[in-house]
């Protein structure tokens, strides 16, 4: 007869108690995976949106680009980054960009905006919000020199339809005003107005031309990672290939976007504290069972104890009681949570009648509908911080059995 | 060393706090046990039988004097030796059998030499030698609550026994089993007495025990009031 077997039958001598303590881990792990899941879902769904609105997962650029955005600023070699950035594992795409503000006009109107200037041929929408999000006509092609895609709020104030005429003036690169002129090809709506009413698309070869900029030149490079969370890792790697190269910095999107950085940090701070204070209130409940389990069991310790149990394994025998109501929480926890994340996982709760559907936060356009996805690691740290909470909670009780004398424990009961 | 008393209580007081009043449960007792001795503390209740019981158990501290086992002095040792000490040299003989509920009348027998980590199937060898010893082999796998009176108390002589401790401490161990029953036990306990020479101490008022036991130690008030050794 081993202690985790005594431990198990002890547990189950009361079903009903040790059923609903192991209820209570289990709905821990329910309210845990509810907070989790709908948090990773969120930042992973807010940090590719930002990704797809012009940066990338990681954008490789001029080291002065960052802090004085001006055209001057520029990759000469920016294909041949775009090259080696492909061949990096965990990589999906990477883009040459022209990204900088500029003055649109249409008509009697003008508006000040924001132009991202694109290869047609090497983008997609599943690298391009904008792309994405067409509502009318498409993408310029390679061959269309004049081609703009347009928000569509900034289509409504300057009066512009498929086919108009956009003059948009720019700093070029020696610091002079330069103006172009294009052709709406298409019309975008992300959603949000203040995109709309900012963002421009056009051609990189023509922004190239007016800018002075050299043929293979770009403001960075925006790269596109498979997995937001390899930013970090992936970043390492690229500046290692670059060590050399005092004119290319390599940024990951918490740097280049500090504020939707900030705003999701913020966020997963008061979800864990939340977290940790339903544990708190969980761990509580399963501290009292257990302290009431052994407080009832005193005799039975003084008896062991006579018999020549030693404190430390009068100890180890409720930690193991401990373990196994862990254990039995943690299956329960996987057998009331399972539906309930399939379902939010698959379908989740529509707020847009709370929220609207133009919800932005950081900058960046927020899923009016809460759905929960749960990273590998993340279930793993709920797995283990819902049994280490159950050991914690187990500790006192089970130094209190061990740490009374034989004596005191039979005159109990 | 042959002559070495097995137990030796010298002078030994126990005085319990109870509130603000202490309360003097064994005072100035002393007493010698040789190995084999088949005796009984007797005496009303509060005498100080089941305090004694404990001191030379070594579950409980003497207030004063010493309490020592085949010579070592239990006050030397530190709570794991105790244990050790409990595990290895004593047997318990509870008044309410006091067998663990979740255990089989088997498993209840071997608890001890699980605990002196006796490999698996050596102990249960001789734990089933010793369940046919107390007449149990055919029940052992019941578990306490399918067992009556009688049956629960032969297991716990069994719990007693099975490690070969250098004496067994029972606490009014026929106090809550039938006569019949009782003579049964108090049988069994006088046969391994006297064929494997385990040392018993009782405590009782029960007078079927006294009338077996070859030594009466008679207590009142916590103190010895004669001790009378019987041919």
């Amino acid at each position: 007869m081993q202690l985790g077997t005594m431990a198990w039958r002890t547990l189950m001598r009361n079903k009903r108690r040790s059923v609903i303590t192991a209820f209570s881990v289990g709905f821990g792990i329910l309210l845990s995976v509810t907070f989790t899941a709908s948090g990773d879902y969120a930042y992973t769904n807010m940090i590719n949106t930002s990704a797809v609105m012009g940066l990338g997962h990681l954008s490789v650029e001029h080291p002065d680009y960052r802090d004085t955005p001006t055209l001057d600023k520029r990759l000469l070699e920016a294909e041949a980054v775009q090259q080696r950035a492909l061949q990096t594992p965990g990589v999906t795409g990477a883009l040459v960009r022209i990204m900088g503000q500029a003055m649109f006009a249409g008509g009697a109107k003008s508006v000040g905006g924001a132009f991202i200037a694109i290869d047609p041929a090497q983008e997609t929408p599943a690298h391009n919000i904008f792309l994405r999000t067409l509502i009318e006509g498409q993408c310029f092609s390679s061959g269309e020199e004049r081609g703009v895609v347009v928000g569509a709020k900034m289509a409504e104030k300057l009066n512009l339809r498929l086919g108009k005429k956009l003059i948009f003036t720019m700093t070029d690169k020696n610091g002079e005003l330069v103006s172009e002129l294009g052709r709406v090809s298409g019309i975008f709506r992300t959603g949000d107005d203040s995109v709309d009413g900012a963002v421009v698309l056009l051609p990189l070869g023509l922004v190239r031309k007016a800018l002075g900029y050299e043929p293979m030149a770009a403001s960075l490079v925006a790269i596109f990672l498979e997995d937001h969370r390899a930013a970090k890792t992936i970043q390492g790697k690229l500046v290692h290939l670059w060590a050399q190269s005092k004119e290319i910095t390599v940024l990951t999107w918490q740097e280049s976007q500090a504020d939707l950085a900030g705003l999701i940090a913020v966020d997963r701070l008061f979800n864990y504290l939340l977290q940790f204070l339903v544990g708190l209130v969980i761990a509580a409940g399963i501290m009292n069972t257990l302290l009431m389990s052994v407080m009832e069991r005193q005799r039975e310790f003084g008896i062991m104890m006579a018999l020549g149990m030693m404190p430390g394994q009068v100890v180890r025998l409720v930690l193991l009681e401990s373990c196994w109501l862990a254990l039995l929480g943690l299956a329960l926890g996987v057998v009331i949570t399972t539906p309930w994340f399939l379902y939010m996982a698959r379908i989740g709760l529509d707020f847009s009648g709370q929220i609207g559907t133009d919800y932005s936060a950081g900058g960046v356009l927020v899923d009016p509908v809460m759905k929960f996805r749960l990273y590998r690691e993340s279930a793993m740290w709920i797995a283990g911080a819902m049994f280490s909470l159950t050991i914690v909670a187990g500790i006192f009780p089970a130094f209190k059995a061990g740490r009374m004398t034989p004596v005191e424990n039979l005159k109990q009961g | 060393m042959n002559n070495m008393p097995l137990v030796q209580l010298e002078n030994v007081s126990r005085i319990y706090q109870q509130g603000k009043v202490q309360v003097a449960a064994v005072t100035d007792f002393s007493l010698q046990i040789q190995a084999g001795e088949f005796s009984v503390l007797c005496g009303p209740s509060g005498s100080g039988k089941t305090t004694i019981l404990n001191l030379i158990g070594a579950l409980d501290e003497p207030s004063l004097g010493r309490v020592l086992l085949e010579g070592r002095d239990l006050a030397l040792l530190g709570r794991s030796d105790l244990a050790r000490l409990r595990r290895d040299r004593i047997g318990f003989v509870f008044q309410s059998y006091n067998l663990n509920p979740v255990l089989t009348a088997c498993e209840n027998a071997e608890f001890v030499l699980a605990l002196q980590n006796i490999p698996h199937a050596q102990r249960r060898q001789r734990v089933m030698a010793v369940l046919a010893e107390v007449g149990m082999a055919e029940l052992a796998q019941r578990r306490p609550d399918e067992l009556s009176g009688g049956q629960q108390q032969r297991i716990a002589i069994a719990r007693a026994i099975v490690s070969r401790p250098a004496i067994v401490l029972a606490d009014e161990p026929t106090a809550n089993v039938d006569s019949a029953t009782a003579d049964a036990i108090l049988d069994l306990m006088a046969r391994l007495n006297q064929e494997q020479g385990i040392t018993f101490l009782f405590s009782t008022h029960d007078q079927r025990v006294m009338d077996r036991a070859r030594r009466l130690i008679h207590l009142r008030d916590g103190r010895l009031e004669r001790d009378e050794v019987r041919g």
